[in-house]
Order: structure tokens, then C-alpha cells, then sequence
């Protein structure tokens, strides 16, 4: 089946099926291919990626360094157009269309001359839906997350944590259903990000939003996601989709248990796998 | 308090050695005090002279006061305009960076042939003085803010006015400090030169006078009072920008 047909008949399935009382997926992305040309050197970048995540479903892409996860990402934000393939959204079609996701980017990115407050409430006043009790809310979570005390602080007073917490915060509190978390805890030392992952699963445990979760980490991702996709090096396709069996809440433990180990193993050859053959590419 | 004492007292040393330097050599190499008077002789006549001066002071500060405001507003407008119809940018930037190659004294005359003797000519020298330090550092401000925070703004879907107001105008804001800094100065300058071209009191005036009368130690006076002026101005700003820019990470020196 071409790649044409295939996106019609998805997207008319999505209209036209009066028997679809489950809710369309949070996210579908269906067959996108993007290139970039540079100096008149074409570089394939994503190559008919479809993926899903749906309604209150925890999902990871994770893949080699260069594997077009950050373009795609872009392209789900609406700041880059795909050559080919459409975005859909709670079966609306939202291509290159902006402020319908909620973003949380690899470095913190909070606007240093904004206080913490402030900062976590931006999604809301992009939106224009920021409601009386909004602040109030916004103080509650601040809290809840370890950051009373620091509502007035700016940015530059946190530690690398405390500003992953914060920009957190500001993702989960958007107005926007869809989360997408790129890379979020690259940047912190190991202990750190232990931390954050666990305090991560318990909070979404408790607010199940869709999220779409970019990791290089793979026991970050058995732990996390419901469903895994593995990518290939460039130009990105998906090579593996793993659907994570553990139940919910997951502890700490599962970790050692030896479906995880079994699993864990699994997703690392495949990655090494990738790793290698990219090495093995006479350039860059 | 220990630290900021750590921070003056170098410059101060440096300051005072350099006017032992000048005193010592004057009077060792018996300089004519008509060429180059000696820092004590400098001192003398500041005071003895005071109240005139204070007169001629304040002229010229309130000549600056008037214009670096407007100045810096130009130069405010200027960039924002500039940066919000980048099409304008691309037209009339490089027209910009050439009027600076113009002399501010050379169009002195020119000013007083179109606009009289009174107050306007010299605000619109200062104006001309002022405005370019603001008006480029504003626009280098506006251009550069954080990739990240932009891709941020326009994934949650922020409009082009969102944007400005909330990402590129405060991140500019350092920026744009350091221009007012440099034309606060300016516009110090920019007084003392449009009192040269036509005032009847002013430290500008003031010194053509004394420069017709051979009293090089006034001229020298004079020229404390400018530097004087300038450093209180900058001073001002300075604390302005530490209060405005206080969520700035303090960096240890």
C-alpha cells in the first residue's frame, strides 16, 4: 500500500467510523519523512516514522544520538513541516500547526527574569486560560514538588533538580493534554536523575496525562513507559516497538525483577546494535 | 562591604599614582603652568572659582538631562521598529551605521542655520549623539534571545507579540543597558560640543572662554567637571540596571 493511501485511509477511518466509541489516540503520527538540505547535501533525517500514544498512555522513543528525535519532536510542536505523512491530535489533524502540546525541553529553559511562580504558569498565559485560582494552584504544586519557599526565587537560584522540577511543573500545568518531554534528565548527575525518574512515575501514576518521552536511557524507559518505540540511526525510522508489560504503580523494584533485566538486555543490543552500524559509516 | 572595597581599590591607586606622576613632573621638569598646570594648581582654582562655575555646571547638566532622555528614546524606537518590520531592518540599518560617520561637530553649523540658537539645535545634536549606542545595542539585544526559550514559546503556541513582550524584550534588556551606559556618556559629550557651537553659558562655553584667555589650568577644571558629570550619570544607570536586572545570576569576580 502506498504511503498515500495509507494516510487517507487513516484519516477517514478517524472521521467516518460511528462505531469508534473508544477516544481517538492522544497523538497519531502517521508516515512522516522530513529531509533537510544544507550546502545543497540533502540528509534524510526521518524516514516514514508512524507511532501512537494513546489517550493517558506513557510512551519513549529512544535511539541513537542523531536519530531525528528532537526534529520530530519540532515537527509535533508545528515548528518544522513534514515532507510527507500528517499529525493528528484527538483525530484532528494538527500538521504545522502550533500551541497544541504541551513542551518540556532538554535544558530547564525557564525564563530567568520570571520567578518560579511565574515561570510554571507561562503555558496558561500563552493561552490566554489562566483562571482566578490559577496561582493558588500553581502554589499547591510548587509545593508538592518539593519547591515551597521558592515560589519568588528566580531560576538562577535553584539547583539543576529543583529547575528540572519547575519546568516540569510548567509542562504539567499547560493547558495542552499532550506532554512531550524531551531528554528531560540528560543534564543531571546520575543520582539525580534516579531521583527524578521515580518521583516522575509516581506523579504521572497519579495524573495520568499522554506523554510522549524522548530518553537515551533504556531502564529510564522500561520504568516509565507503557510502550516503547526504538529507533534507528539516520535517517530515524522505527526499528522495535516493545510494549512494556508491568503492572501499575510500578516500584523501584521491578528493576531487578528478571522480566525487566530480560527486556532491558533485549533494548540494549538493539541500540548497540544501531550504535555500531552508525559507527561503521565512512562520515558523519 | 569588604568586597566592594577589593573592587575600588585598585583604580584608586592607579589614579593616584598617576596625578603624583603629574605633579612630580611639572615641577621637576619646571613645566610652564600656561601649558600644563599642575593637578594642585588644577584643585586651586576649582575653588576659588566656584560659584561661577556651579552656574555654568548646571547649564550643561540640564542641557544633558533634556537631551539623553530623548536620545535614548529615539534610539529606543528606532530599534524596536526596526526589529519588529524586519523588511525596515534590511532597508534602512546600513543608512544608520553610515550617519555615524558623520561628525557630530560638523553639523553643528548646519543645525544652527536650520534651527536658531535656543534650545532645539542642541537637543537634536544630542539626540544624533545619543541615540545610535541605544538604538544597536536594543536591536543586538532583540535578535539574540535563547533558541531554546523561542522554540519554547512558539511550540505552546505564543503569537508574534507574545513573543516580543514576553521572551525578546526582557531578555534584551542587558543589552540594552550597556548602550544606555555608553550614551549616558555621550550625551555629556554631546552638551559640552553643542555649547561650543553657539550658548552664551554652559562648560562648554565656558572653556572657549577660558581657551581665547590662555587659562589652561580652567580648561583643565572644566574638563573635571565633564568627567565628573559623565561618571555620576553612568553611576545612575548602572544602579538602575543592577535593580532592574537583579534575577541575573551574580557572577563572582
Amino acid at each position: 500500500m502506498s504511503q498515500a493511501t495509507q494516510i487517507e485511509q487513516r484519516t477517514t477511518e478517524v472521521i467516518s467510523s460511528p462505531e469508534a466509541h473508544t477516544a481517538p489516540p492522544a497523538l497519531e503520527v502517521s508516515g512522516i519523512s522530513k529531509s533537510f538540505t544544507h550546502r545543497r547535501r540533502e540528509t534524510n533525517v526521518l524516514n516514514n516514522v508512524s507511532l501512537k500514544v494513546e489517550q493517558q498512555e506513557f510512551v519513549s522513543i529512544v535511539g541513537p544520538s542523531g536519530c531525528g528525535k528532537s526534529t520530530l519532536f519540532h515537527m509535533i510542536g508545528g515548528l518544522v513541516k513534514p515532507d510527507a505523512g500528517t499529525i493528528l491530535m484527538n483525530g484532528k489533524i494538527v500538521t504545522g500547526q502550533r500551541g497544541e502540546i504541551s513542551y518540556m525541553p532538554q535544558q530547564p529553559a525557564l525564563f530567568p527574569w520570571r520567578t518560579i511562580e511565574d515561570n510554571v504558569l507561562l503555558a496558561g498565559e500563552i493561552k490566554g486560560t489562566l483562571r482566578d485560582g490559577a496561582r493558588e494552584e500553581a502554589r499547591h504544586w510548587l509545593a508538592k514538588v518539593g519547591l515551597s519557599g521558592f515560589e519568588h526565587a528566580y531560576p538562577h537560584m535553584l539547583s539543576g533538580g529543583m529547575q528540572q522540577r519547575a519546568a516540569f511543573l510548567r509542562a504539567l500545568l499547560a493547558p495542552q493534554e499532550l506532554m512531550l518531554l524531551d531528554e528531560p534528565f540528560s543534564a543531571l548527575d546520575a543520582l539525580t536523575r534516579s531521583e527524578m525518574q521515580r518521583w516522575l512515575l509516581e506523579l504521572w501514576e497519579e495524573n495520568r496525562r499522554s506523554v510522549l518521552f524522548i530518553t537515551h536511557n533504556i531502564e529510564e524507559a522500561l520504568l516509565l513507559s507503557n510502550r516503547i518505540y526504538v529507533f534507528s540511526g539516520r535517517p530515524g525510522s522505527i526499528l522495535h516497538t516493545v510494549d512494556v508489560p508491568f503492572p501499575r504503580p510500578r516500584r523501584d523494584e521491578i528493576t531487578d525483577s528478571p522480566e525487566f533485566l530480560k527486556l532491558k538486555r533485549q533494548l540494549s543490543q538493539w541500540m548497540r546494535e544501531e550504535q555500531a552500524k552508525n559507527g561503521k559509516q565512512p562520515s558523519k | 562591604m569588604r568586597s566592594t572595597w577589593k573592587l575600588i581599590w585598585p583604580p584608586l591607586v592607579a589614579v593616584v599614582f598617576f596625578l603624583t606622576v603629574w605633579q612630580l613632573s611639572v615641577s621637576l621638569f619646571h613645566i610652564e603652568s600656561w601649558i600644563l598646570p599642575s593637578p594642585a594648581d588644577i584643585a586651586r582654582e576649582s575653588t576659588s572659582n566656584a560659584s561661577g562655575l556651579w552656574a555654568h555646571t548646571m547649564a550643561t547638566l540640564r542641557l544633558t538631562l533634556i537631551g539623553f532622555p530623548i536620545g535614548t528614546g529615539v534610539g529606543l524606537i528606532v530599534a524596536l521598529l526596526l526589529h519588529l518590520l524586519p523588511w525596515a531592518k534590511r532597508a534602512f540599518y546600513p543608512l544608520i551605521i553610515l550617519s555615524q560617520n558623520v561628525p557630530s561637530i560638523a553639523l553643528g553649523p548646519l543645525l544652527i542655520i536650520w534651527f536658531g540658537f535656543g534650545l532645539l539645535p542642541k537637543i537634536v545634536l544630542i539626540t544624533l549623539v545619543c541615540f545610535f549606542p541605544v538604538a544597536v545595542a536594543a536591536m543586538g539585544g532583540l535578535a539574540q534571545s535563547d533558541q531554546v526559550m523561542m522554540n519554547y514559546m512558539k511550540m505552546a503556541g505564543a503569537s508574534k507579540w507574545q513573543i516580543f513582550t514576553k521572551l525578546e524584550l526582557p531578555s534584551s534588556i542587558p543589552a540594552l543597558f550597556s548602550g544606555v551606559k555608553i550614551s549616558a556618556t555621550y550625551a555629556v559629550m554631546g552638551a559640552v560640543v553643542a555649547e561650543w557651537i553657539g550658548a552664551d553659558k554652559g562648560i562648554g562655553y565656558y572653556m572657549l572662554l577660558q581657551k581665547s584667555a590662555y587659562r589652561t589650568d580652567r580648561m583643565f577644571v572644566a574638563i573635571v567637571i565633564i568627567v565628573l558629570l559623565s561618571l555620576v550619570l553612568f553611576a545612575i544607570i548602572a544602579l538602575l540596571e543592577k535593580w532592574l536586572v537583579r534575577w541575573k545570576p551574580r557572577r563572582n569576580s
